[in-house]
């Protein structure tokens, strides 16, 4: 925990980000709790390997409550630059972050010697969790890692180097910011090891993309002196992977700014460390949310399904409050939009709508007072902060109001008591709490034919769920074999997917759907061709359908043994379904977007 | 307050090839020595923990490849790495044996090397620590650099702190890593108050930039 001792320091944490004017404020435990131990990395070459400076292997401990557990045994884990076979494998499990206490890998600083690493452990500690329901809160991320900060091992562990997919930021000059799984301090010599390689590529003015060993990716992100690097085992497309790392980078200057960069000019020792701070839970959601929400790689947003008139109502008075200099009014239901409304010509980029519902749905201290908290939104402007006011109307409604005025926190206080007090009058809210139960487009309810449909929308709409949510009832979707899809307005930059349905029952099966659209898409995006590009695909999972023209994307995934006629005339009456109901779907008018 | 966050030091170490650099670090890190001799080809890289004055700290260490200046054949591509190793570094540790006088002689060498790839703002005052290894050969008989000497070079280069070291047998490994550590808390600078800009849209801001991309 930062204290006093830090007071120079204008930290930026949402701890102490809360100015919170009217609350005072309130600490944010920093996740700080660590160990004293000796603890040792990537030492020495003296039992035996030579060593390209590259030794700083993977390494890998952290029982977070991460997803991305690799169940099964491990072997000496790859160099990263060399490149040795099957190391890493196993299913996706989905932990809790339970009963990790007995498991505490050997101490690291047993293990010392690159030599004894590969069998300093086995795996049989990480079970595997193949959960029914996913449903594992942000908070629990946020404690899990705690947790792996207690007993946190170093790259050389065993439970580190078994994780499927490991995000690390760090500076150029090799020190760590930020790792996925474990603490950053340990994995110095490992951070070192990833600079260096870099570096040496950049010398010889080329510039490192990705390293492939074996199954493992390698993917770099070089942001002047920020250093991201992905090393995953999830074949996840490279395009996909850099697009993490981007967004990323993006997460980390909506709580710093891109003026971070100045500070490494002045001086390379400098540590942004302290200034992420209590930050941990917006990255590891955020990573989180790659494996589920389609946004992610869609880069577009969704809309919380309502009526037309209902979505109408609160646009109006977000719209009042705009044309006051409010500069982006935002109402959103969890990850979804209920309205937004932009101060002329302002524009929000649905990528900064993700990092910033990320940084607020993340922070445990946004829903427990209102704030006001200095934001940066990377695609609208990198350098500077804007000011944010945030307050839950409800339990998962919020309202952010920003400003680029660092006095507008009464401003923005008297505004939200005008909207919300509207919104109640209007029965915004009870509409809201309604949508959230009745959920969005299930693919039993694609009209047979779509004439019959039209008139009647307002009873299933939607969109994919922003959360692991119960499966609906039984039966294995919809007609023609349809399990899922979903649907990217390219013009309004909105996406509204379908709700889970059997046979996708379980978090894993979402996420690794996800997967696959998230491959088609890429490949969908590789090549530049005509406006009108189809791809039929089917594998032992699924039947896959991607139709982009001008207008829209669709992705849908069928059962494996569909027929493809059959498929194909459904994905038509999917489309057909979606703009018989997009005035409940969609945002219209009040989007930035749509002028 | 009791606890102020860690410290992250990135330390370098240079010195002749075959001097112990590795030895010091297996010593310091492991408890381990071992006799047997074997180059370092590559950089290693290491890291430890350590509590000093109730501060934590995290040394991460870099041993760089002996290269460069005096060495030739197939060394070259390490050559360009220099200055990214160096970046940033919070203090360099310079070895040399005892026993060879001309991993002594070098020793102004690696010092200047150090000081023209890492560039560090302030030269005059970085922080440097020799270590005099394998004080334990022969029992000291072999020894042909005298303590008085190596103190006398210390001291006309800014008073830098010494150390008579054995990997081996763990002489003085403990303290000369924890006068670094001590040495970054003397110098610890002055956190500076982080101010990003603030966009500017209605001319009301206090933080104004030049940079502020409104387009209102
Ligand atoms: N007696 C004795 N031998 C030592 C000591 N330190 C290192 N040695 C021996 O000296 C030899 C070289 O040591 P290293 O640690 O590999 O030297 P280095 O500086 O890392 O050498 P390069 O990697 O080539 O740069 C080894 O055989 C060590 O066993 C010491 O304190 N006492
Ligand atoms: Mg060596």
């Amino acid at each position: 925990m930062d204290s006093a001792s830090d007071a120079p320091i204008k930290s930026l944490r949402p701890a102490d980000r809360e100015p919170n004017i009217a609350a005072g404020l309130q600490q944010v435990s920093a996740t700080e709790a660590r160990l004293s131990s000796v603890t040792l990395k990537d030492s020495s070459s003296r039992d035996g390997e030579d060593r390209v400076p590259s030794n700083g292997s993977l390494p890998a401990d952290f029982y977070d409550a991460g997803e991305e557990i690799e169940a099964e045994d491990e072997e000496a884990p790859p160099s990263v630059a060399a490149a040795p076979e099957g190391s890493f494998e196993g299913d996706i499990a989905w932990r809790d972050g339970q009963g990790m206490d007995g498991e505490a890998p050997p101490s690291p600083s047993s293990s010392g010697y690159a030599g004894e690493r590969g069998s300093s452990g086995d795996s049989s500690g990480i079970v595997e969790e193949s959960d029914g329901s996913g449903g594992v809160s942000q908070v629990d991320w946020d404690k899990g890692k705690q947790r792996l900060h207690e007993n946190m091992q170093d790259d050389a562990s065993v439970s580190w180097r078994k994780r499927k997919k490991h995000f690390i930021i760090l500076s150029h000059s090799g020190k760590p910011i930020y790792s996925r799984y474990g603490d950053e301090h340990k994995l110095a010599g490992f951070a070192a090891t990833l600079q260096a390689i870099i570096s040496f590529v950049e010398n010889g003015r080329d510039r490192l993309k990705c390293v492939r060993a074996g199954k493992h990716q390698v993917v770099f992100l070089v942001k002047g002196p920020i250093y991201l690097v992905c090393i995953c085992c999830t074949e996840e497309p490279y395009e996909s992977l850099r697009e993490q790392l981007e967004l990323l980078y993006g997460q980390m200057l909506l709580i710093l700014t891109k003026s971070i960069d100045r500070c490494f000019e002045k001086n390379p020792k400098f540590d942004m460390t302290p200034l992420l701070g209590g930050t941990e839970a917006v990255f590891s959601s955020l990573i989180h949310s790659f494996g589920w929400n389609p946004a992610t790689f869609l880069h577009a947003y969704t809309c919380l399904p309502l009526a037309y008139s209902t979505r109408q109502a609160a646009g109006a008075i977000l719209q009042d409050v705009a044309d006051s200099g409010v500069l982006f009014a935002i109402l959103m239901c969890k990850h979804k939009v209920i309205s937004l409304v932009g101060a002329q010509k302002a524009t929000l980029h649905p990528d900064d709508m993700l990092l910033l519902a990320n940084f607020i749905l993340s922070s445990e201290s946004f829903r427990t007072s209102e704030s006001f908290s200095p934001i940066c939104l990377p695609r609208y402007n990198p350098m500077a902060f804007l000011y944010a006011y945030v307050q839950y109307l409800d339990v998962d409604t919020y309202l952010t109001l920003l400003s680029t005025n660092s006095d507008a926190f009464y401003h923005l206080k008297d505004c939200r008591i005008r909207i919300e007090s509207v919104l109640v009058k209007s029965n915004v809210l009870n509409e809201v709490q309604r949508s959230i139960m009745e959920g969005g487009m299930h693919v039993e309810d694609l009209p047979v034919d779509s004439s019959l449909r039209s008139g009647s929308a307002s009873n299933h709409l939607g969109m994919g769920r922003s959360e692991p949510v119960l499966v609906p009832q039984s039966g294995s979707g919809g007609p023609a074999g349809l399990w899922h899809f979903i649907y990217r307005s390219i013009n309004l930059d909105q996406y509204v997917s379908s709700e889970f349905s059997s046979p996708l029952n379980n978090f894993s099966q979402h996420k690794r759907l996800y997967r696959a659209y998230q491959r088609l898409y890429a490949s969908m995006h590789d090549q530049q061709t005509g406006p009108h590009k189809t791809q039929y695909k089917r594998d032992e999972d699924y039947v896959l359908f991607c139709w982009i023209t001008q207008d829209f994307e669709l992705y849908a995934a069928f059962d494996p043994l569909a027929d493809k006629a059959q498929a194909i005339k459904t994905c038509n009456r999917v489309c057909q379904w979606v703009r018989d109901l997009e005035n409940e779907i969609f945002l219209f008018g009040g989007s930035p977007f749509s002028w | 307050m009791a606890s102020r966050r860690r410290m992250l030091l990135k330390v370098i170490i240079l010195g002749d090839s075959g001097v112990g650099k590795t030895s010091l670090m297996n010593q310091y890190v492991n408890k381990k020595f071992s006799n047997q001799y074997k180059a370092t080809i590559g950089a290693d890289f290491l890291t430890k923990e350590i509590q000093v004055e109730d501060r934590l700290f995290t040394l991460q260490m870099l041993i760089l490849p002996f290269l460069q200046i005096w060495d030739t054949a197939g060394q070259e591509r390490f050559q360009s790495l220099g200055v990214a190793f160096y970046r940033g570094a919070d203090c360099c540790v310079l070895v040399y044996d005892v026993n060879v006088v001309k991993s002594f002689d070098n020793l102004n060498n690696w010092r200047e090397e150090f000081l023209i790839q890492a560039s560090p703002s302030d030269p005059e005052n970085f922080p440097f620590v020799v270590l005099g290894n394998k004080i334990d050969v022969d029992g000291g008989n072999s020894r042909v650099v005298s303590e008085k000497k190596a103190k006398a070079w210390c001291a006309s280069k800014g008073n830098i702190p010494y150390f008579e070291t054995s990997a081996k047998e763990g002489i003085n490994v403990e303290a000369a890593f924890e006068c670094i550590a001590k040495n970054a808390l003397k110098n610890e600078p002055e956190e500076e108050i982080y101010l990003p800009d603030t966009v500017d849209m209605a001319g009301s801001s206090r933080l104004q930039s030049s940079s502020s991309g409104c387009e209102c």
